[in-house]
């Protein structure tokens, strides 16, 4: 297997249409859907969360190499689900209880979905009680909980303890983030982890399932 | 001063009826005043308003307004809809910020400053995803090209309409200056990267729009206070000093003011910046970091030589269980100003 350069390069410079056409160019000539992910797709976004770590990508750019990286994924999810394969990592994430910002979030979804996991966006506004339905239900790996504002952060609390209370904390790893939201308040609420960014929130998911793996 | 009527306004008993009862505002936002000892009476930092009169236009509910997003482009009437300039009646919240201006306005030694959202934040808060149309429209592509782009444009279009009518609305109730929030005017939605290769999105999107404000702002004598707590680059700072030229520039926690000094004209006071947002944890924001940080910012503004007022980096929320925590912070931070201060006695 081999790296698809026109798919690579379309994902890093975020053309969604490129991105599109070089997919289906390579599903007729017979390349692997898991193959196109794990040798093109993955490894164009990494070198998109390096771009951006190091200052010269911003939040835009990540956004449109997410979107590009998403359409291509739309081509071939049904060819996956059809083998019998399936993304390796579930995240369910949600805007909290009272707070209807959701750019930061759909950063945050965009960039996992492009990383190659199954995200399950459960939009604005979410109870703890939606989260905990989301959890039972979807049986993801990793929650993910933004809030923007100070006002509404106490509902990322409600949501671990509703967790707790349902015994389902120990199953999944609960990461929290936002404007407001400090890595000292995820220790004083009890998440697993806090991102500042969404490329961080891609390695902070990476290495908190390699350490529950390790 | 913080921008702090938020916090006075939750000591009231029912501080959602105070929200839409303009006198009932008028008095808090003058406590507000009186509270940290400034004539500037700056009133909450609401950023709904303008929207929900808005959307209100094509019969969307105030409690459906914030979470509503246009998903595909406007046909031609409701475009002409929503950009019509003739008045319409105001939501509560709108009726109760002019009251309060005009209440403000009957008290000697209060200055009545309005507040509104600037258009291209209000453009943000129309779309599901704004930053992507913005990237594509900072590459060139049109509205022909892509919808996402037409959508921007048109909600760039109807979001100034709005805008302009809240200014004008709060000019006719005696504002005498309005701080104009443009928050989402950072580096998260204008890619640096593609203004370093030429793009003119920056312009496009926010400085001929507040340059057109700015024109409204002046023609009704009116000053501007501007304010940006996003992430910005030092040629957006640059931008909204010299061009917009407003006579107070409030930047976010994340600037160093005495070094945007260098980037700010000599009449241009900058105003904050104290992090408040996270005043709410003793944690992540002890009471002695405050006072370290308040000491700091006021010494190297006063060897800058800049004109300053010392505040927050926006509006001080009040947080349910943190209220106690975060005015002892402001008032602590406040406090550093005062004569007793050892720092400003070493000073004098």
């Amino acid at each position: 297997m081999a790296q698809n350069q026109d798919l690579y390069d379309a994902i890093l410079n975020g053309n969604a249409k490129k991105a599109h056409a070089a997919t289906e160019a390579a599903l007729a000539a017979g390349v692997l859907p898991m193959a196109l992910i794990q040798e093109s797709m993955v490894p164009a976004m990494d070198e998109v969360g390096r771009l951006f770590e190091c200052e010269e990508y911003f939040v835009p750019e990540l956004l449109l190499a997410g979107r590009a990286m998403k359409g291509a994924l739309e081509l071939l999810k049904p060819l996956l689900a059809a083998a019998g394969q399936k993304m390796a990592v579930r995240v369910v994430i949600g805007t909290v209880k009272g707070d209807l910002h959701d750019i930061g979030k759909n950063i945050v979804a965009s960039m996992l979905e492009g990383s190659g996991f199954e995200v399950i966006d459960l939009g604005t506004d979410v109870s703890p009680e939606n989260f905990v339905a989301a959890v039972v239900d979807r049986k993801p790996h990793v929650v993910c909980m933004s809030a923007l504002l100070t006002v509404t952060m106490p509902a990322m609390k409600l949501t671990i303890d509703a967790l707790k209370t349902a015994g389902l904390r120990t199953q999944v790893k609960v990461l929290i983030g936002g404007a407001p939201v400090t890595s000292q308040y995820a220790r004083e609420i009890g998440a697993d982890g806090y991102s500042e960014n969404a490329n961080s929130a891609v390695g902070l998911v990476k290495n908190l399932l390699a350490g529950e793996a390790a | 001063m913080p921008v702090g009527a938020d916090l006075v306004l939750h000591q009231e008993p029912n501080p959602e009826n105070v929200r839409n009862d303009g006198p009932a505002l008028g008095r808090v936002i003058e406590r507000t005043a009186r509270r940290w000892n400034t004539p500037l009476a700056i009133p909450l930092m609401d950023l709904r308003l303008e929207k929900i009169d808005l959307l209100a236009r094509i019969g969307v509910s105030a409690r459906n307004a914030d979470a509503y997003h246009f998903a595909a482009p406007l046909d031609d009437a409701t475009l002409a809809a929503l950009c019509d300039q003739q008045a319409t009646s105001s939501c509560p919240g709108s009726t109760a910020r002019d009251e309060a201006l005009q209440y403000i306005a009957s008290i000697p030694g209060l200055i009545p400053v309005g507040m509104a959202i600037g258009p291209f934040s209000l453009v943000t808060r129309l779309m599901a995803d704004p930053i992507s149309a913005a990237a594509m429209a900072g590459r060139g592509q049109t509205p022909d090209d892509s919808d996402d782009v037409r959508l921007l444009f048109q909600c760039l279009q109807i979001a100034e309409a709005a805008v302009h009518r809240s200014v004008r609305s709060q000019i006719a109730h005696c504002a005498r200056a309005i701080m104009v929030c443009e928050p989402a005017a950072n580096t998260s939605f204008i890619s640096p990267r593609q203004l370093k290769s030429g793009s003119s999105i920056f312009e496009r999107l926010v400085m001929e729009p507040n340059l057109r404000l700015k024109a409204v702002l002046d023609q009704g004598a009116c000053d501007l206070i501007f304010h940006d707590c996003g992430e910005l680059i030092d040629p957006m700072v640059q931008a909204f000093a010299h061009r917009l030229h407003p006579v107070i520039l409030s930047l976010g926690g994340s600037r160093k003011l005495w070094e945007d000094a260098r980037l700010v004209p000599g009449d241009v006071v900058l105003y904050g910046n104290l992090p408040t947002k996270s005043f709410y944890s003793d944690g992540a924001m002890p009471l002695e970091e405050v006072v370290r940080r308040t000491r700091e910012l006021l010494a190297n503004m006063k060897a800058c030589g800049h004109p300053h007022i010392l505040g927050s980096e926006c509006d001080v929320l009040f947080v349910p269980e943190a209220r106690d925590t975060i005015l002892k912070k402001v008032d602590a931070m406040m406090a550093v100003t005062a004569p007793a201060d050892p720092l400003l006695k070493a000073d004098s």
